[in-house]
């Protein structure tokens, strides 16, 4: 996952990479703010300091004139929401005298870092796409070998930079895929970066989206992961925080209209279950992914709790591809620890379990005696599984576990 | 034959004294496997269920010589133990690590094609040619349970989905020549086009099937090669994940690589490339054998292993 961050972070970055940055400093309250505005001549702007692009747009960047006016601006904008994150710190920048605005963009996706420059910047990257797509000038780079001085200017002649230009713009692509890859960045985009009324470079828009799984070469960034908004629904929060604050592999939960709910794994079965649900007429009441079991089985916990406190829920599917690896079990015992937990009404909820392999023989013991749990046999398939909760659950009524 | 490993393949394995390592290293063992050595920095002359322990490939290799590498190393050494055994002369590296940092996978991914190597993953959970040889977890304790061996070849995006194929195919009476999970990421070494020609030049694999998911062109490529008839054998195609059309665009629902971006690399969209350049879909598992006895008829031979 995409980890953004925030601009003064970003810009900090780009500075150690010697990249011509706007002078600028992060603020808690309109008085700092105001300090810093103390320091720019030419006037400031101030902005949101929210992880999401198109603040602009959003209203959460102000260009202003003196002290006054920014911290005028600063106080508005402090405790504002902004595409869905509170507005706690602002940024403070020089305000630059444009001549024009260009784009510049490295991002990885797939197997090829890419690199996209126009001279057509400070608007929508995706307008310049869409009505004038000769314009922009896109490539890929080796990740063996880099961005090359020589294939950057070459871009750079290809995008219709003026030839005196060419030199000095290349320098800046290739510093900046170096800031790039050493970030384990998967998106850098430069927007704009601008010439301004005294011929310099400068960047003014930057905004870094970085890789997740780096974090661990990125220690100081790794605070920064709370800054991804969370979800707004109760049941789906949990499950995010609990994600956040475990090692280990990833879960997730989706909230979904349905009322069967679906513990699955993180893979292809639990995409060709939900498929097989809606052909077959069942509405699942959400997605899940769930970490491969091994000792510490909280994040399971946390899914399962989800799924079974969501009010529409009317039957469960421990839906799982035959385990090659994982232990039955520990899933299975999970469940009858949620289960437990939860008190009114639990009993009455239809549970099918297709759960096949290693601890097999233990994992059924343990649901002896549970009427409403429905453990198939082998060599029932995912289908037949799906099949018979849609049974199960048709015509009953909402089994409230609160 | 089969593609990739048979009964005469040499496997070392990176990261062996881990807790999965051991595991998997123990169970292939046991299914067969030929495993000659282990790699661990600094537990040189250690034991694994037999295995001698090294410090580095090179070394292993030199006493014990190999051309498959399978590594369970940690996400940050990735890069460092993948490009050390294309040093050491290996020829197929799977790796099983997950959420290794994508700058790293795509270096790694370019340096085995530089070098000519083929790379499965990573997350990837193994390849099985049944009754021969497995590298990795696949097939947990007891392979035999689930795969049998036959002429039908499998490329997975998920490495559980491969146990269902498998145990498809054995209701329905087929075997497998080599399974092989390529892993669910965004980014993966050997794409999904590539193993198929391998299977397409296997002269005992009659058919392939293939999973596939939302995200990534694999099956785009897939349907290429079959439009341009490059790839001849008949490809049997089971594509998950299209009620992900029925939710807003770039929500996450599984694998890092199923999160559609746009509608082209939808599982609707597949399924109607593929089933356009002339790949037979599935729409169930229980599809797959019913399709497969249309193709060969019922004369077929199924299985080596009736």
């Amino acid at each position: 996952m995409v980890l953004p961050l925030t601009e003064d972070l970003t810009k900090n970055w780009l500075r150690e990479f010697s990249l011509p940055v706007p002078h600028g400093a992060p603020a808690d309250c309109s008085d700092e703010a105001a300090s810093i505005a103390a320091r720019m001549p030419n006037g400031a702007v101030v902005k949101a300091l929210v992880p999401t692009g198109r603040r602009g747009k959003a209203g959460a960047v102000r260009v202003t004139n003196g002290v006054e006016e920014c911290r005028a601006a600063a106080r508005d904008l402090l405790g504002k929401t902004v595409n869905g994150h509170p507005v706690h710190r602002i940024y403070v920048e020089e305000r630059i005298a444009i001549r024009e605005e260009y784009y510049l963009s490295l991002s990885l996706r797939g197997a090829y870092p890419e690199i996209m420059i126009t001279r057509s910047g400070g608007v929508d990257i995706e307008d310049v796409m869409r009505v004038h797509p000769k314009r922009l000038v896109r490539a890929v780079i080796s990740p063996l070998h880099g961005l090359t001085r020589k294939e950057a200017t070459n871009l750079m002649r290809q995008a219709g930079f003026e030839t005196a230009m060419y030199p000095s713009l290349g320098a800046l692509a290739v510093s900046l895929y170096d800031a790039f890859r050493k970030a384990d960045a998967l998106l850098l985009e430069i927007n704009p970066f601008v010439l301004t009324n005294t011929g310099a470079i400068s960047l003014v828009g930057a905004m870094m989206g970085i890789d997740e799984n780096a974090l661990f070469r990125h220690s100081k960034w790794a605070s920064t992961t709370g800054l991804a908004a969370l979800p707004a629904n109760p049941r789906e929060r949990n499950v995010a925080i609990t994600n956040r604050q475990l090692p280990g592999g990833e879960c997730q939960y989706v909230e979904l209209d349905g009322d069967i709910g679906l513990l699955v794994g993180g893979g292809g079965a639990g995409l060709y279950q939900h498929d097989v649900m809606l052909e077959l007429g069942g509405k699942p009441a959400n997605h899940c992914v769930t970490p491969p079991t091994g000792s510490d089985n909280r994040k399971l916990k946390a899914v399962l709790s989800a799924i079974l406190e969501n009010p529409r829920l009317k039957g469960l599917l421990i839906g799982f591809n035959f385990a090659q690896m994982a232990r039955t079990d520990i899933r299975i015992s999970t469940l009858m620890e949620v289960l437990s937990e939860q008190h009114v009404g639990i009993a009455q909820l239809p549970i099918v379990i297709r759960l096949f392999g290693a601890g097999e023989e233990k994992s059924r013991a343990m649901i002896a005696g549970h009427t409403n749990i429905h453990y198939v046999p082998r060599g029932t398939t995912l289908k037949q599984a799906v099949r018979l909760i849609i049974e199960l659950t048709s015509g009953k009524s909402t089994v409230s576990p609160r | 034959m089969s593609i990739l490993i048979d009964a005469s393949s040499r496997v070392i394995v990176q990261g062996i004294t881990g807790g999965q390592a051991r595991f998997d290293t123990e169970w292939s063992i046991k299914y067969g496997t030929h495993i000659v050595a282990g790699v661990t920095p600094g537990k040189a002359g250690a034991m694994v269920h037999g295995v001698p322990v090294f410090d580095t490939v090179r070394s292993a290799v030199a006493e014990h010589p190999a051309e498959v590498s399978i590594l369970y190393v940690p996400a940050a050494g990735v890069k460092t133990a993948t490009l050390e055994a294309i040093e050491a002369g290996m020829r197929l590296i799977l790796v099983t690590t997950e959420y290794v940092p994508l700058h790293d996978v795509v270096y790694i991914t370019a340096a085995a094609r530089e070098a000519n190597v083929c790379m499965v993953g990573c997350n990837t959970n193994g390849i099985i040619s049944p009754g021969k040889s497995k590298v990795g977890g696949v097939g947990g304790m007891n392979p035999a349970e689930i795969y049998c061996s036959g002429r039908i070849g499998v490329c997975s995006r998920s490495g559980g989905m491969t146990a269902e194929i498998a145990l498809s195919l054995k209701e329905g009476g087929y075997g497998i020549s080599t399974s092989v999970a390529m892993g669910g990421d965004a980014v993966t070494g050997t794409s999904m086009a590539e193993l198929l020609m391998l299977f397409e030049q296997d002269s005992e694999t009659d058919a392939v099937v293939i999973f596939g998911e939302p995200g990534t062109s694999n099956e785009e490529k897939v349907a290429e090669l079959v439009q341009a008839r490059v790839l001849r054998k008949p490809v049997v195609a089971l594509i998950a994940g299209a009620f992900q059309e029925l939710y807003p665009l770039g929500m996450s629902f599984g694998h890092a690589a199923a999160i559609i971006s746009d509608k082209s690399d939808s599982a609707s969209a597949k399924r109607r490339h593929l089933a356009t350049a002339g790949v037979h879909i599935a729409l169930a598992l229980e599809d797959i054998p019913q399709i497969l006895q249309r193709i060969f008829g019922t004369n077929h031979d199924r299985s080596m292993f009736t």
